[in-house]
C-alpha cells in the first residue's frame, strides 16, 4: 500500500537528498538497483505474552509514520498455537490471537490494537488489506476465504505419527459462521466504526453498482474524495465516493468497460488472459497512475483514474501455484503478484512486489517496468518469507513485508 | 562568594537528590528480583544460522546437538514441505522456491552450514520414515531415531555420515518388553562413563531402553516410577486428567539425558512430567511441570548447565512455548524465557534444546516453526520476573 500522499510530500522535502545518495550507492551493488537488508529487532516482542499473530493480510504506513497490520486472528491458528483459546485449554501461557488490527510506532512498539465484531457491520470471514486515507481513517476489505480446489495438493505436515496436533474444541478451522465477504469497512483510527460499502453475502455480478465480491484492497484518490476498490470476485476495479460510498466508475481489465469471462487457470504460454483472474492489490502512484496486482497472472496493469489502460508487465512468468488443505482452511498459493508498494523518493523511481509463490520480494523500476532487483528467500528465518502477500514503505524509506498462511509475520526492511 | 557558595549548596543538594534517586532505583530493582534469585541470563541471536544456501527449506526441526567443537547439529523432516512451500521441487515446478535439504545439518558457530548428507536407506541399513532426535558421542559418532509408523530402530553414523551401526529394525510393533528392537524412538543420549546410550522409547513403547554404544546389545530398560513397562496398561490409561497419577508412562518418552552425577531425566511429555531415575532405573523422583495442560503436553526435551555441577536444568515446554530453567538441585522452577510467535526468541514448538561449552543455548521448532536458534549465554544475574517473555537484548 501506498504512503498517503500528504506524508509522503513532507518526507520528501526532508529526506529527498538522502534517499538519492542511498539510492544511487546501492545501485553499485552486484544486482544494480537499491539494497535491502532485515532489522530483526523490528516489531518488539508483544508485552502481551501469550499474544501471536495469525496469518497477514495487510499492512500499510499511516501519515504518522506508524505500520499497520491487519490479520486473520484465531480464526487462522492451528490447534497448536492457540492453546488458551481451546476447550478446555490446552495451554496456559500460550497462546491466543492478538487482536485483528494493531498499529505498531517506528521503534515497532504496538500502541494501539482493536478490531473483531461490533455492531453495525460484519467483521470480515478473512480480511484481505487495509490501508489508512489522508484523514487518517482505517479501511478494511473482507476479501473471503480460499475455496477448497477440486484435487488438493497436499504435505505431509499434517500427518505426522505421534505428533499430529490435537484438535479440539474450536482447533479446528474451517469457515467461521456468516455471509461470505463481500464489502469494505471504514474505521476511525482507534477502531470506530464509520462505513461498510456493500454488504456481505450479497453478490449482483461484475456490473453491480451496489455490491461487491470479495474485495482484496482500497486506494485513495484524496483531491477526488475517491476510494478505489480491488473488487476480486468480479474481476474489476470500482471506484466509490470517499465518505458515502456512493458507486462512481469501474472498468475491467485492460480498462474494459464489458466484464469478460473469468478466464481458464493460468498458463505462462497462453497469450495473457483478456480478463483479471484475481485483483489482490491497488495502488496509486503521486503522478496519478493506478497500479493493480492480477496475482495468479503474474502481471501488474497500469491504468489512468479514468480507466483507461496505459501498460502492463509480466512479474515472474513461470510462476504457477499450489492450493493446499491445512488445518485452518484452504492455503491457496498462486502467483508472483500478491501485492505492490512504491519506494518513498519524490519520483518514486521503483515498484516492490511481494512475490508470495517463490517468497521474495521483486523492485521494478516504476517507468519501464523493468525488473533491477530481488530480495529474500524461501523460509522462517529473518529476511526469509513464507507467503509474503502484502508490502509497504515508509517515510524513511523502509519496506515492511507481511507473511500470509503460515508465515504469521511483518517484517521490516532497510536499506543497505 | 555568597553566590558562589548558593551554587555550590545547589550542586551538592542536586548530587544527594541523584544519589537518593539513584539508590530507590537500585531498591526498586532488588525488589523486583525475585527475592535474590539467581539464573543463568540469555539474549537471543537473530543473526544465527545463516540462511540455507541452494534454495534448501528446512523442515520439522525434531533434533538437535552441538558437538565437541560447538558446531551444532541438526536433523529434520526434509518432506514435510507442503506444495506451497516446496514449490521448484513439484512435478513440473510451479515456482522458483524452495527445494528439500538434507536430513542432518551441521552448522559452524558463525551460523554457516558445513556438512550435510542423510535420507536413504544405503548397505546395511534402513533410513527412519520420520526422522527423531539427534545424539553425538564422545567418540564423534551421530546416533538418530525415528517416529514413523514402521521404525523401531536407532542409526549410528560417523559425523562425515558413514553408516557405522543400526540397532532394531523397522516394521515392527509396540512391544515395551522387546530386547532387539524398539518402536518409534525419539531421542539417544550417549553416557559417556559407561560407554552406554539412553534411548527415549519412545513414541510407540513407553519405556527408557539401555544399550552398549560398541554393540547395541540391550542392557535394561524400565518404565515409569523404574517399574516394567505394560504396554496394555498404558494404553489403558485413557484421556489426560491432570489430577490423576499415572503408573505407565502416557509417553511419547521424549528424552532420557544423563546428568554428570548419574541422573536420568526422563520427559513423559504428554503426563506433563519429568521422571529423575539412577543409571540403574531406579526411580529417584518426579516432577510435573504445567500439569493443567493437554494436546501434546509440556514437557519435551531437558539440557544442562555446562558448568561442572550442572547447576542448572533447562526444560523445553512446547505447549506453553517456554524454555524453564530449573536449580538442578531442588528441581524449583527459577524463570523461564520465550514466548509463541515466528519472531526472534519465539517459539511455535519448541522441540529440543541444548547447550554448547560457552553456556549458549540452541533450540529447534517442529511443525510451523522449522528454525534452528541460538540464544547467548549472559552468565548468572537476579531473576527480575519469573516469566521474562522474548529474552530481548538490552539496547535493542
Amino acid at each position: 500500500m501506498p504512503v498517503p500522499r500528504r506524508v509522503v510530500y513532507c518526507w520528501v522535502l526532508v529526506l529527498s537528498g538522502v534517499i538519492a545518495v542511498q539510492y544511487d550507492a546501492a545501485t553499485q551493488g552486484p544486482k544494480g538497483g537499491p539494497r535491502y537488508q532485515v532489522d530483526p529487532w523490528w516489531p518488539r516482542p508483544f508485552t502481551n505474552q501469550s499474544w501471536v499473530l495469525g496469518s497477514v493480510t495487510g499492512v500499510t504506513v499511516d501519515a504518522q509514520n506508524h505500520i499497520w497490520v491487519v490479520h486473520r486472528g484465531g480464526d487462522s491458528l492451528e490447534a497448536n498455537e492457540k492453546g488458551m483459546m481451546l476447550t478446555p485449554p490446552s495451554a496456559t501461557l500460550c497462546c491466543q490471537a492478538a487482536p485483528s488490527v494493531l498499529e505498531f510506532d517506528q521503534k515497532g512498539v504496538l500502541v494501539s490494537n482493536w478490531g473483531g465484531p461490533g455492531q453495525g457491520y460484519a467483521w470480515p470471514q478473512s480480511p484481505g488489506s487495509l490501508a489508512v486515507d489522508a484523514k487518517g481513517n482505517v479501511w478494511i476489505t473482507a476479501a473471503g476465504l480460499e475455496t477448497p480446489p477440486a484435487t488438493p495438493a497436499r504435505g505431509r505436515g499434517d500427518a505426522v505419527v505421534g505428533e499430529a496436533p490435537a484438535a479440539t474444541g474450536r482447533g479446528r478451522g474451517g469457515p467461521p459462521p456468516g455471509p461470505g465477504d463481500a464489502h469494505v469497512l471504514k474505521f476511525s483510527r482507534d477502531g470506530k466504526f464509520l462505513l461498510q460499502i456493500g454488504t456481505p453475502g450479497k453478490i449482483d455480478g461484475p456490473d453491480s453498482q451496489t455490491t461487491l465480491n470479495r474485495p482484496s484492497a482500497v486506494a485513495f484518490d484524496t483531491a477526488a474524495n475517491e476510494v478505489f476498490i480491488a473488487d476480486t470476485g468480479n474481476r474489476r476495479i470500482v471506484v466509490v465516493d470517499a465518505d458515502k460510498g456512493m458507486y462512481k466508475r469501474h472498468w475491467f481489465a485492460y480498462g474494459e468497460k464489458a466484464a469478460g469471462a473469468a478466464p481458464p487457470a493460468y498458463a505462462p504460454n497462453d497469450p495473457p488472459a483478456k480478463s483479471f483472474r484475481d485483483v489482490t492489490c491497488i495502488d496509486i502512484a503521486r503522478d496519478g497512475q493506478v497500479y493493480v496486482c492480477d496475482r495468479s497472472s503474474n502481471r501488474i496493469q497500469v491504468f489512468r483514474k479514468d480507466g483507461t489502460f496505459v501498460k502492463e508487465t509480466v512479474v515472474s512468468k513461470n510462476t504457477l501455484g499450489a492450493t493446499v488443505t491445512g488445518q485452518f482452511g484452504v492455503v491457496s498459493s498462486h502467483g508472483s503478484a500478491w501485492d505492490l508498494a512504491f519506494s518513498n523518493d519524490a519520483e518514486q523511481r521503483y515498484v516492490f512486489v511481494a512475490n508470495g509463490h517463490d517468497k521474495k520480494v521483486h523492485i521494478l523500476q516504476r517507468d519501464t517496468l523493468a525488473p533491477v532487483a530481488t530480495f529474500g528467500s524461501g523460509g522462517r528465518y529473518p529476511g526469509q518469507f513464507l507467503a509474503v502477500g502484502s508490502i509497504a514503505v515508509d517515510g524513511q524509506g523502509n519496506v515492511y513485508a507481511g507473511e500470509h498462511h503460515h508465515g504469521k509475520r511483518v517484517q521490516k526492511f532497510v536499506s543497505k | 562568594m555568597k553566590r558562589n557558595l548558593l551554587i555550590g549548596g545547589s550542586f551538592v543538594a542536586l548530587l544527594v537528590t541523584l544519589a537518593v534517586a539513584q539508590s530507590a532505583v537500585q531498591r526498586v530493582a532488588a525488589a523486583q528480583a525475585q527475592n535474590g534469585v539467581m539464573a543463568p541470563r540469555f539474549e537471543v541471536d537473530p543473526t544465527f544460522p545463516k540462511p540455507l544456501p541452494n534454495g534448501w527449506y528446512q523442515g520439522q526441526t525434531i533434533g538437535l546437538w552441538v558437538d565437541a567443537q560447538d558446531h551444532v547439529w541438526i536433523v529434520h523432516r526434509p518432506d514435510v514441505l507442503d506444495a506451497a512451500e516446496g514449490a521448484s521441487s513439484q512435478t513440473p515446478p510451479t515456482g522458483e522456491c524452495c527445494s528439500v535439504a538434507p536430513p542432518i545439518l551441521e552448522f559452524d558457530q558463525t551460523g554457516n552450514l558445513l556438512r550435510h548428507w542423510g535420507g536413504s536407506d544405503g548397505p546395511g541399513y534402513q533410513w527412519p520414515d520420520s526422522n527423531h532426535g539427534l545424539n553425538i558421542d564422545s567418540r564423534g559418532n551421530i546416533w538418530i531415531g525415528g517416529n514413523g509408523a514402521m521404525d523401531g530402530h536407532v542409526l549410528k553414523f560417523t559425523l562425515d555420515g558413514k553408516f557405522v551401526m543400526q540397532v532394531g529394525k523397522k516394521g515392527v510393533t509396540r512391544d515395551s518388553l522387546a530386547q532387539d528392537h524398539f518402536f518409534q524412538v525419539a531421542k539417544t543420549f550417549f553416557h559417556g562413563p559407561s560407554n552406554e546410550v539412553f534411548v527415549a522409547d519412545g513414541y510407540g513403547n513407553r519405556r527408557v531402553a539401555v544399550i552398549d554404544a560398541e554393540s547395541g546389545q540391550m542392557k535394561r530398560f524400565w518404565g515409569a516410577y523404574g517399574k516394567p513397562p505394560d504396554d496394555k496398561a498404558a494404553l489403558a490409561q485413557g484421556p489426560y486428567d491432570p489430577t490423576v497419577t499415572y503408573q505407565q508412562f502416557r509417553g511419547p518418552v521424549h528424552c532420557a539425558d544423563v546428568s554428570n552425577d548419574g541422573l536420568v531425566y526422563v520427559c513423559d511429555r504428554t503426563s506433563n512430567r519429568l521422571q529423575i531415575f539412577k543409571t540403574d532405573g531406579t526411580f529417584v523422583k518426579e516432577v510435573y511441570i504445567a500439569r493443567d495442560s493437554r494436546a501434546d503436553g509440556a514437557v519435551w526435551d531437558t539440557a544442562f548447565s555446562r558448568d561442572p555441577q550442572q547447576k542448572y536444568l533447562y526444560v523445553a515446554d512446547g505447549r506453553n512455548q517456554k524454555v524453564r530453567i530449573f536449580d538442578r538441585q531442588s528441581m524449583e522452577e527459577l524463570t523461564n524465557f520465550g514466548k509463541g510467535g515466528h519472531y526472534p526468541g519465539e517459539w511455535y514448538s519448541l522441540h529440543n534444546i541444548a547447550t554448547d561449552s560457552k553456556g549458549n543455548l540452541y533450540t529447534v521448532e517442529t511443525y510451523q516453526g522449522r528454525r534452528l536458534q541460538r540464544f547467548l549465554y549472559k552468565g548468572i544475574a537476579p531473576v527480575r520476573a519469573k516469566q521474562q517473555g522474548v529474552p530481548w537484548p538490552s539496547g535493542k
